[in-house]
């Protein structure tokens, strides 16, 4: 997932910034180049953090609310019942004060998520929305013909299954439950969570096999 | 190497007071500074053990003493305070004596 940009180049062109437009950045480095001069922080250690906001702050944390819920039937519960308070028992939220309703694949019932407006998600578990997310094709066709599309994802969804797209908004941002996969009775919750990719909470993809996360 | 729930208390610590720029969710870096400038906080917060509230308190200071200006993005002025807050955290502690803010030495 690198579909953030963050590698524009320096464009200093602007006029807009009353700040001489690179104090900031200036200061910025000669801290850091301090700090790593005192062996007090490395830049390795910066980079670290830079791709972890960047990258996966958020669906690790999906995949620890998805694994607990898996482990702990009440804990399920609670997520299905008020999926804010139980994501925050975990230590995750600050999602502008919305609400976040957690949706549940069962063998009937699969569900995936959109927002048909603009690109609301929810952030604080699943991190920065992919491109495709955002995109205007997306978000039209997974309302109109959402087996199509999910077939696109390499996903067949049987039309037995019913199939439940929901639309998210500043209000209320959702989030796929999906099925444990079988074969997993022995493994932690940590491995567990590793069988959570993003698109699985997402609703365009499934858990993994256990097979197939090694 | 930084545990991902250090990014998260940082994250739901300032989420009140000093939010960090978002945008839609989206954290918001106009530039890559920003985010080095983010990174460097964070990472020396976890190294020495320090509490985000702690640093939040800088960083509310900052942020008054160089609010944003008129024209000026969020997301620049605020990681410029962040830039001061850090400074003032880390002079606080004794762990560096850095240059007079305002005049950094030439990269």
């Amino acid at each position: 997932m690198s579909d953030h940009d963050h590698d524009h180049d320096h464009d200093h062109g602007g006029a807009h910034h009353p700040r001489p437009e690179s104090e900031a950045e200036l200061r910025t480095r000669a801290l850091e180049a301090l700090l790593v001069e005192k062996g007090l922080i490395s830049t390795d250690a910066v980079d670290a953090v830079v791709e972890m906001y960047e990258n996966d702050v958020g669906p690790q944390n999906g995949a620890k609310v998805v694994a607990r819920a898996w482990v702990d039937p009440d804990y399920r519960h609670r997520l299905l019942e008020d999926g804010t308070s139980a994501i925050a028992e975990l230590g995750f939220g600050g999602a502008e004060g919305s609400k976040m309703t957690v949706v549940e694949n069962t063998p009937g019932v699969h569900n995936v998520i959109v927002c048909t407006l603009c690109s609301c998600y929810p952030w604080p578990v699943l991190g920065l929305p992919p491109t495709w997310y955002k995109s205007a094709a997306y978000r039209a066709r997974v309302v109109a013909e959402p087996r199509a599309v999910l077939a696109e994802f390499g996903l067949e969804i049987g039309s037995d299954v019913d199939l439940r797209v929901w639309d998210s908004s500043a209000e209320v941002r959702y989030l796929v439950l999906p099925e444990r996969p079988p074969g997993t009775d022995g493994m932690t919750e940590e491995e567990l969570a590793g069988l959570v990719p993003r698109d699985a909470m997402i609703g365009t993809a499934v858990a993994l096999q256990p097979e197939a996360a090694r | 190497m930084t545990d991902r729930a250090i990014i998260d208390r940082v994250d739901a610590s300032l989420a009140a007071d000093a939010p960090l720029p978002r945008d839609n969710g989206e954290l918001v870096f106009e530039e890559p500074w920003q985010g080095r400038a983010l990174g460097m906080g964070v990472a020396v917060m976890d190294r020495f053990g320090i509490a985000s509230d702690e640093f939040r308190t800088h960083l509310i200071a900052a942020i008054k003493e160089h609010p944003e200006t008129p024209g000026e993005s969020a997301a620049t002025a605020y990681y410029a305070a962040w830039v001061d807050a850090l400074e003032d955290l880390l002079r606080e502690r004794r762990l560096i004596d850095p240059p007079t803010a305002g005049t950094p030495p030439r990269a």
